[in-house]
């Protein structure tokens, strides 16, 4: 399914881009649906899309060597995900899977990364809210530790 | 001109003993051990001392015990004199008033026995070695808060009022008259001088109160561990101290509670009951005391939480001295 | 002057005692005096002749004659209180302390962020909100527990999300077969919520280290330093800002909190040991 500008203007992960940059993102994006259960990706998967979650809700999990599924967290609405699409090797660090019916936009990755080294200033806000995601999952992640480790 | 009031010593005595009908009375006296509060009987009288700095027990001892039970009901007790009290003690006393008689829980046991004691003061002819009260705005002898004050001089028991109850007291002696003689008031003025001058002397550089808290505030984590190195947490300093407070309630059966002196120096003062303890570490308390008196307690009461008595000096085991720590801390 | 003795506590009649989760009971008891608290406020419970420990009452500040306290069991005086029948009396002594200041948020949004046993005062904060529900905007909790079972109060998501003005989203860090929420923790919930901050006061009740990440995501979406309410628990024990054992720096917990704002924290040092 095509995406506009206006479709990503709704979405708070792209707010500040220009027009132009909409523009540009929106020609390397697409709609996809899932239904409930479906793996959008397994851990150590090489990733080539990102994402940003439109509808519905994921878990996010990683895997142990008897193939246990530990499930870490839960990917909600306007959310951000498959950063590892974005830098070398390109291998995802956990699976995501539906817990419900869900709609994501996906974005090619290695066309975003063209982009990204193309034009400075949509490197520059690209990172930088790419930073931010990966800065909140690990706070998240530490807050979770000390959950764990303390009373 | 100050004014001053004065009966002879033996006219003083014989009312004492005439008081012991109906009154307790405490008052400073030499030992073997050292000065300290005696409860008077007659054979006692005569051994009463006056303007010798200092019993070693707080005035706080007075007020609050070690433990005593708070939900029974405040016993009746014979009114009290205390005698002899030290200005440090007497100042030291408005904090546990603005603790104790905070308009919103006040302490009835508390009121109780500040309403039956009458507190005379005694002004401090000479200093004791651990001496600061005046580093931290504190003099020597008083001039408020306690009901008189009392010097001997030349045989006479000269007497300053203080408070509508010290008025009321002394209207009620028998031969007490003013002061004329200018050459006694001149020797008190000496005495008060020369002991100001002996406190300067040997406190030259010790901080004033204000500065004690930004200089603890600022204090490295080093200094802390150097001077707690030899504390075991006894908690003699908080115990003797005259403005120290902390305590516990304890539940007995019948829904009674008995409130009991504590110390921020114990393990264990801030454990939690899931264990948690935020000053585990022994430095950690040490440091919590100095912050208190000298940072937090200034900001929530406007009287002073340190009367520079020196007591905690003296009674540390680990012969921690805490003007030795301000020194370095300057 | 009160002259009512400030040591004595009132007696309470336990009435019923409901079971949580494991740990975790509710009791509700009847006061033999009038007794009446603000949302926030906490008590001095007693058991007697064994010991007394400070508990945010988790009932509704507008039912006056009973009361309702929730207890975890953590050491040991509240191991004994969870061996207690219906019948025996407890004491109370209290309210405390300066509780949430509800009129003050009239014609806001209320984000409330919550974590285990700090639900049992958030609780009290939404009957309190209920109540004044036509004068506020809207009311967001936020709430996150270690497991589903140690999720308190379980019908109560159910009656916020069914009435008007109040949502309610729950997650757990680790979730049983049958979870079907939010996994993660509570801060990540805050991801999924629109609020508007510009007219919003945000309130945080949980153990430490969640209150630090909260605030710290709370002041990161622009939330303001004296908008953000934390419940800072810290060995309250006489209740009447004299025994020493809950002072905070300069505060006294027990007279200038529990309830504080991060703007009267910030510069305080070790609030979240």
């Amino acid at each position: 399914m095509k995406v506009t500008a206006d479709d990503l203007k709704k979405i708070r992960f792209f707010d500040n881009y220009t027009d132009k940059q909409l523009d540009t993102i929106a020609a390397i994006s697409s709609i996809k649906e899932f239904k409930v259960k479906d793996i959008l990706f397994e851990q150590y998967d090489e990733l080539v899309d990102v994402y940003v979650l439109l509808e519905g809700s994921l878990s996010l999990g990683i895997s142990l060597a008897n193939d246990k599924r530990i499930h870490l967290g839960t990917i909600e609405e306007g959310q951000f995900f498959s950063w590892s699409a974005v830098f070398k090797p390109y291998i995802s660090t956990a699976w995501v899977m539906t817990v419900t019916p869900a709609k994501v936009i996906s974005i090619d990755a290695k066309k975003l990364n063209q982009e990204i080294e193309k034009d400075c200033d949509f490197g520059f806000k690209t990172m930088s809210k790419i930073a931010q995601t990966i800065s909140q999952r690990l706070s998240d992640t530490r807050f979770q530790l000390m959950n764990q480790l303390t009373l | 001109m100050q004014q001053y009031k004065c009966i002879k010593k033996e006219e003083w005595d014989k009312v004492l003993e005439q008081l012991l009908v109906s009154h307790t009375i405490f008052a400073s006296t030499d030992s073997e051990f050292g000065i300290d509060y005696e409860l008077v009987t007659p054979a006692v009288i005569s051994r009463i001392i006056y303007n010798k700095p200092k019993p070693a027990t707080p005035l706080k001892s007075f007020y609050l015990p070690v433990r005593e039970n708070v939900t029974s009901e405040a016993g009746g007790a014979k009114p009290r004199i205390i005698l002899g009290i030290p200005n440090c003690d007497v100042e030291g006393l408005s904090l546990l008033d603005e603790i104790y008689l905070d308009k919103e829980f006040y302490d009835v046991y508390y009121k109780k026995r500040r309403d039956e004691t009458l507190m005379i003061s005694s002004d401090c002819f000479g200093i004791q070695e651990h001496c600061h009260c005046l580093s931290y705005g504190i003099k020597p002898f008083s001039t408020g808060n306690a009901d008189l004050a009392v010097i001997k001089l030349e045989g006479m028991m000269i007497f300053r009022i203080l408070s509508g109850k010290g008025e009321d007291f002394i209207s009620k002696i028998q031969g007490i008259l003013p002061l004329t003689d200018k050459e006694l008031i001149n020797i008190i003025d000496k005495e008060h001088n020369s002991t100001e001058a002996l406190l300067k002397e040997k406190n030259k550089g010790l901080p004033d109160y204000k500065k004690t808290g930004t200089l603890v505030t600022e204090a490295k984590k080093e200094i802390w561990e150097k001077y707690s190195a030899t504390c075991v947490s006894c908690g003699a300093c908080t115990t003797i101290c005259p403005t120290c407070t902390c305590f516990l309630l304890i539940d007995k059966p019948g829904f009674e509670k008995v409130k009991q002196l504590d110390a921020c120096q114990y393990p264990g003062f801030e454990r939690v009951a899931g264990g948690e303890d935020a000053l585990f570490e022994l430095h950690t308390r040490f440091r919590n005391r100095y912050m208190c008196k000298y940072a937090w307690k200034p900001e929530k009461f406007s009287s002073i939480a340190c009367t520079g008595c020196g007591r905690c000096i003296e009674a540390c085991i680990g012969k921690i001295n805490k003007n030795e720590l301000f020194m370095e801390l300057i | 002057m009160k002259s009512k003795n400030i040591y004595k506590p009132i007696k309470a009649k336990l009435t019923e005692v409901i079971d949580e989760s494991p740990p975790i009971k509710t009791f509700v008891l009847i006061p033999e005096e009038e007794f009446a608290f603000k949302t926030g406020q906490f008590i001095e419970l007693s058991v007697d002749g064994i010991g007394e420990a400070p508990f945010t009452p988790s009932s509704s500040p507008h039912v006056t004659d009973k009361l309702e306290v929730t207890v975890m069991k953590t050491g040991y005086v509240t191991e004994i209180m969870h061996k207690l029948n219906p019948g025996v009396f407890m004491g109370i002594r209290g309210p405390y302390g300066r509780g949430y200041p509800v009129e003050t948020f009239f014609g806001k949004e209320v984000l409330i962020l919550g974590g285990g046993c700090g639900l049992a005062p958030i609780r009290s904060l939404l009957y309190a909100l209920e109540h004044i529900k036509d004068h506020l905007e809207k009311v967001i909790l936020c709430y996150g527990s270690k497991t589903p079972t140690d999720c308190v109060y379980k019908p109560l998501f159910n009656r916020l999300n069914n009435t008007d003005k109040f949502e309610a989203y729950r997650t757990v860090d680790k979730p049983d077969e049958e979870w079907s929420e939010s996994v993660g923790v509570v801060t990540s919930l805050l991801n999924k919520i629109k609020v508007n901050i510009a007219n919003s006061v945000a309130v945080v009740c949980g153990p430490p280290i969640m209150m630090k990440f909260g605030t710290i995501r709370l002041l990161e979406m622009g939330y303001k330093e004296d908008l953000i309410y934390l419940s800072m628990e810290k060995n309250m024990s006489c209740g009447l800002g004299k025994c020493g054992h809950c002072m905070m720096g300069e505060y006294f917990v027990c007279k200038d909190g529990p309830v504080f704002t991060y703007n009267e924290l910030k510069n305080t040092p070790d609030i979240w040991k």
